[in-house]
């Protein structure tokens, strides 16, 4: 009912909302730091029916960073990875890779858009990908692997780092703020694909270094990582736009530098 | 479906008698010899070491015993995978060109021909298996011997930010909440007919990702109720508060926090200047 | 106890959120005395939450908007003082118990507001036992909130809230997820803390039996305005201005209302059960009784649908969960399920449609064992509507949310549209088609998902506590579709406990206590078999107790269910 004006004095309400995190509630990150623990129990093995399986919640990483911003996106991404290492230890190889690619992708997803005093923030994903590409392919060619492979390898790896020093990286950002749907899609596949294929390439590195795959492995690679990656951003997709579309029909207060 | 948090190992050893902070410095110092030693009989002291560590500290072999099952597909890939093809690299650390065959193809045979499984390359698969056994390991150690409360009260005593250990640990009280929900959605997409192991793959994909969208909107949905809670209860993430549960760093912490650097340091150092740890086949 | 100092101040308090052009509070002027129990009451909408988020300074500072007016509470504006400074004197428990607890067990979450209000660890620890005392919760200080039960957890709330030592404890609708034996144990903690230490209490919420119990005044929110204060028997004596505002009085004042012209002149209507009781020997015998309507289940001779023979069920944990249940389910019949918490309602129906299988016994759905069926086969035939909409909901538009599983399915595209322009129409969303689920209120949500479940136009629909959270109207829109569902010839199942609702749509009554079938019975009967009832932790609907009474009285067998069929007594010879 609307009423003409009210009889009381109108009071200043200063805005003095709880703690956060960077500008994201603190409820916010608790809730999607649980998510993404849920989500890391949910394989999707089942899905690819071809052995391959990594958990769900790699899938959303990267939308963790869009709906919280860089840096809350990265802790709570990292906390709900880290704990669902905690809870279940084997579902993990190497437990600190998991949680180092949780915080890359958020954080690089979360840069993506950042203007500002934040213009420059994209770079250190970027860096750190470019640092673990090079230990990456320069120790395979070490270990004998033939440049080709190396490069075949690891396309999802090199194709992300050029979508992210190109201006597609504020492209994608815009179609993730677009209201059309198809825009939008695109821009949370490749958005996914783009994020993830920076963290993939460092924890690359890192597993590359303990276990030392001989080329054989490497060529057996070569047509399971791009499938996967597409899974990966199909799921990223598919999340997406449904969580997004539902965070702007519900109108749900948006964090400081969430990017949708 | 329930999930059991920080399980306890229900017993009290010297492991529970220790504050988080000297575990979590003990799980870096096992993590980081694990990582820069190559050596399978170094990796296996180790490995082996954690193994008994797991035991003392009450971890429960069937517990481990799980573990271990789902990890093996994992180890013998690796060993066949080096076994079989890392000659190369092998040939390289040990910087001699002959290997040990144990089993070789006919050199008539397509592509793998005048291949075979080396005894080196066997045992740097080997390597790699109890290198990963130890960083695994470490980790229901550290963890089933803590209690919450003392996880969060350590990390805020090593000058974690109150705001993140409590993010820490209130993500711990809410995940058994959605991992429930999640279930209920999984039910709710079957109880619509839909049978996702029926569908087309780009299907399967799109059906079984969309689990995860009421999960996320409830979940910020509730976020909003639970910020209410939190302001209702004074909470503004100030490091201004009080703590119910104490952590205090003992002797034996120091003991334990000293001597797993100094073996960390050490590892590395000997490793650098000696060659101890490296692989010598 | 001194029970006229103000507490809390409300001078033309008006609220508006942001981005909103209606009042979520308007005018409001109140106050709230020091040792009262004031019960806030409206329909959904009615701006009850907005009341008493006010009163905590969450509304305004919290959600912005514009606030007009003064709002004291222990002497500090609302407005001016810090929320967490407010914290100290104003004790907050909110409807669902699961957001609410935020800590890793029972202990550390009766801490957490002390901590951060900077209490000493000393004076915690011996704040933990007593608040835990007054809740009776002494012997689970180590609990993990998720091993409590619902009422268990509210009373942990209560307790968190109330460790800080509050002025003033607000509750805002605590009992509305709950079960009639959790819903009772708090209001008793509730009236004992008013009672024993003068805390003052301000409750909203739909209770209306539970609060006349307990309140000292009520006031009748709507549209956000105070539009009714008084004490119970003025507030629920009033049915027909409770009736306007979408409010369920308590059964025994809607009786007594129907009779009221029995009633010796200006007498005021009995508003609690006691009173009522009471009250009935003011009512002469009538003459003659009216016929008792039929009992409604006359079983169907065709063979069962849906039987169910020595079915157990035992969870991996060891819980015993069905302990040998057998009965049949004919084509068309309109069953209800009830039986408090964990008695085994869920365990039993999600048998049906192969969500779990039978550890001993068996269960045959159309004369198949469901365990060949898969439960994708199973939705097509048996619709299972579950408890929260918002877990059931994946789509972007309510449209595509019906269509969802028809596109899956391959049905034809000129199918997928016929049936869910059907569905649209009967849960009558045609409005809403192109809305985001999410952006619905409560009650259309669940109508969402009861139309995308009959999208694929099963025989059977089970409702899992359809009407749990809903105010009257709504829980009222969702039976009434039930019944026109029935009328179709669909064979229903409800799950509920608020047993009042259920006259005029269940026919038939299966009550579940601790795994085992305790009662199968026409309604009439069930509702009336006191004894098993009671062990099962339901409550019998007020109208029953009166009819019990009036059956010991006059010597007679009445199996009445509800107010109208009970004040019919007494209507039936005046209209004769």
């Amino acid at each position: 009912m609307s009423l003409s004006q009210p009889s009381g004095e109108e009071r200043r309400v200063q805005f003095l909302g709880g703690a956060s995190v960077d500008g994201a509630p603190v409820a916010y990150l608790i809730v999607l730091a649980a998510v993404v623990t849920v989500l890391a129990f949910i394989p999707f093995s089942a899905v690819l029916g071809m052995g391959g399986s990594f958990p769900m919640s790699q899938g959303v990483y990267s939308l963790v960073g869009w709906i919280l911003g860089p840096l809350a996106g990265a802790v709570s991404s990292g906390i709900g990875t880290l704990i669902g290492v905690f809870v279940a230890p084997h579902t993990t190889r190497v437990w600190y890779v998991s949680v180092m690619s949780a915080l890359i992708t958020s954080f690089a997803a979360g840069a993506m858009a950042a203007g500002g005093k934040r213009r420059g923030w994209w770079l250190l994903p970027f860096v750190l990908g470019v640092l673990g590409f090079v230990v990456y392919v320069g120790r395979g060619l070490q270990n004998g692997v033939a440049l080709s492979t190396a490069l075949m390898t690891t396309f999802v790896n090199w194709s992300a780092l050029i979508l992210y020093l190109l201006p597609t990286r504020s492209l994608f950002a815009r179609w993730i703020a677009s209201t059309s749907l198809l825009k939008l899609a695109a821009g949370l596949f490749l958005g996914t694909w783009m994020t993830y294929g920076l963290a993939h390439v460092c924890a690359g590195a890192i597993t590359y270094l303990m276990f030392n795959w001989p080329a054989e492995v490497w060529m057996t690679l070569i047509p399971i990582i791009p499938v996967e990656f597409a899974t990966r951003g199909a799921i990223g997709a598919v999340i997406g736009t449904g969580v997004i579309a539902g965070l702007r029909a519900i109108g749900l207060v948006k964090p400081t530098h969430a990017a949708y | 479906m329930s999930v059991i948090l920080f399980q306890s190992t229900g017993k009290r050893t010297l492991f529970h008698r220790l504050d988080f902070r000297s575990k979590a410095v003990l799980m870096l110092a096992v993590t980081v010899t694990a990582f820069v030693w190559e050596d399978p009989l170094a990796q296996a002291g180790l490995a082996l070491a954690v193994f008994l560590a797991c035991l003392l500290g009450g971890v429960r072999w069937a517990y481990l015993r799980v573990i271990f099952l789902l990890m093996t597909p994992l180890f013998i890939l690796l060993l066949l995978t080096h076994g079989f093809f890392n000659v190369e690299q092998v040939r390289s650390l040990l910087g001699r060109e002959q290997l040990t065959y144990l089993l070789r193809f006919p050199e008539n045979w397509r592509l793998i021909g005048g291949g075979g499984l080396t005894r080196e390359g066997l045992l740097y698969g080997l390597n790699t298996v109890l290198k990963t056994l130890s960083v695994v390991m470490i980790v229901p150690l550290v963890i089933f011997t803590s209690d919450v409360d003392q996880v969060v009260v350590g990390m805020v005593r090593a000058r974690v930010p109150y705001t993140l250990a409590f993010i820490f640990s209130a993500t711990l009280r809410f995940f058994p909440l959605l991992f429930a929900e999640a279930q209920t959605i999984i039910e709710a997409q079957r109880l619509r007919g839909l049978a996702v192991e029926r569908l087309r793959p780009w299907e399967r994909v799109q059906v079984y990702a969309r689990i995860a969208v009421p999960l996320i909107l409830g979940a910020l949905v509730r976020s909003q109720q639970l910020e209410v809670v939190l302001q209702s209860r004074a909470f503004s993430g100030s490091p201004q508060r009080t703590f119910l549960h104490e952590s205090r760093l003992s002797a034996a912490d120091r003991a334990v926090m000293a001597l797993a650097l100094g073996g960390m340091a050490l590892a590395v150092a000997l490793r650098l200047l000696t060659g101890f740890g490296s692989f010598r086949g | 106890m001194d029970i006229h100092t103000p507490l809390a101040h409300f001078e033309k308090v008006s609220y508006q959120y942001p981005h909103r052009t209606d009042f979520a509070l308007q005018e409001i002027n109140l106050t709230v005395r020091k040792g009262e129990l004031l019960g806030v009451i409206g329909a959904t909408g009615a701006g009850k939450t907005t009341f008493c988020l006010t009163l905590n300074g969450i509304v305004p500072q919290f959600y912005g908007g514009r606030f007009f007016g003064h709002l004291r509470v222990a002497g500090l504006d609302t407005v001016d003082t810090p929320i967490h400074q407010l914290a100290r004197h104003v004790g907050m428990v909110l409807e669902d118990p699961e957001t609410q607890l935020i800590a890793t067990s029972v202990e550390n979450e009766i801490a957490f507001a002390l901590e951060n209000l900077n209490v000493p660890a000393e004076e915690i620890r011996a704040r933990i036992p007593r608040v835990l005392e007054m809740v009776r919760l002494e012997n689970l200080p180590k609990r993990h909130p998720s091993e409590l039960s619902g009422g268990q957890k509210q009373r942990l709330a209560i307790a968190a809230a109330l460790a800080v030592q509050p002025d003033l404890l607000v509750l805002d609708e605590p009992v509305s997820q709950l079960d009639p034996q959790g819903a009772q144990d708090v209001f008793a903690v509730l009236r004992e803390l008013n009672h024993t230490m003068g805390m003052t209490i301000v409750i909203s919420g739909h209770a209306a039996e539970e609060l006349a119990e307990s309140a000292h005044r009520l006031i009748l929110l709507a549209k956000g305005a105070i539009v009714a204060e008084g004490t119970p028997e003025e507030i629920y004596g009033n049915v027909p201005l409770l009736e306007e505002y979408g409010v369920r009085p308590p059964q025994v004042a809607k009786t007594f209302w129907l009779v009221r012209h029995l009633l010796p002149p200006g007498a005021s209507l009995p508003v609690r059960l006691s009173e009522g009781l009471n009250r009935l020997k003011d009512l002469p015998r009538p003459v003659h009784l009216p016929a008792i309507p039929a009992s409604g289940a006359t079983r169907p001779s065709a063979e069962a649908l849906i039987t169910v023979r020595d079915l157990h069920h035992i969870y991996p944990n060891g819980t015993h969960a069905l302990c040998g249940v057998s009965f049949d389910i004919h084509a068309g019949e309109y069953v209800l399920i009830a039986g408090q918490n964990g008695a085994g309602k869920s365990t039993l129906v999600r048998h049906f449609v192969n969500l779990l299988q039978p550890t001993r016994g068996e269960v045959h759905f159309a004369g198949q064992d469901t365990r060949t069926l898969s439960t994708a086969d199973a939705a097509r035939r048996i619709g299972y509507v579950g408890q929260n909409p918002d877990l059931q909901l994946f789509n972007r538009t309510v449209e595509d949310e019906i269509a969802f599983a028809l596109r899956h399915l391959h049905y034809p595209a000129d199918e997928v549209r016929r049936r869910t322009d059907e569905a649209l129409d009967a849960l009558r969303l045609n409005d809403v088609r192109q809305r985001h689920p999410f952006s619905l209120p409560k009650g259309e949500r669940a109508r969402v998902v009861i139309a995308a479940v009959l999208a694929l136009q099963p025989e059977v629909l089970i409702f899992d506590e359809p009407t749990t959270g809903q105010d009257l109207a709504g829980a009222t829109a969702i039976l009434d579709i039930t019944r026109d569902l029935h009328r179709m010839g669909k064979t229903i199942l409800v799950i509920t406990h608020h047993l009042y609702l259920m006259p005029g749509y269940a026919e038939r009554a299966l009550l579940m206590n601790k795994g085992h079938l305790l009662l199968d019975a026409p309604l009439r009967e069930a509702y009336h078999n006191l004894a098993a009832l009671e062990r099962t932790a339901l409550t019998q609907p007020q109208a029953v107790k009166l009819a019990q009474a009036l059956e010991a009285r006059w010597q007679v067998p009445l199996p009445l269910l509800t107010p109208q069929e009970v004040a019919q007594c007494w209507l039936a010879e005046a209209t004769e």
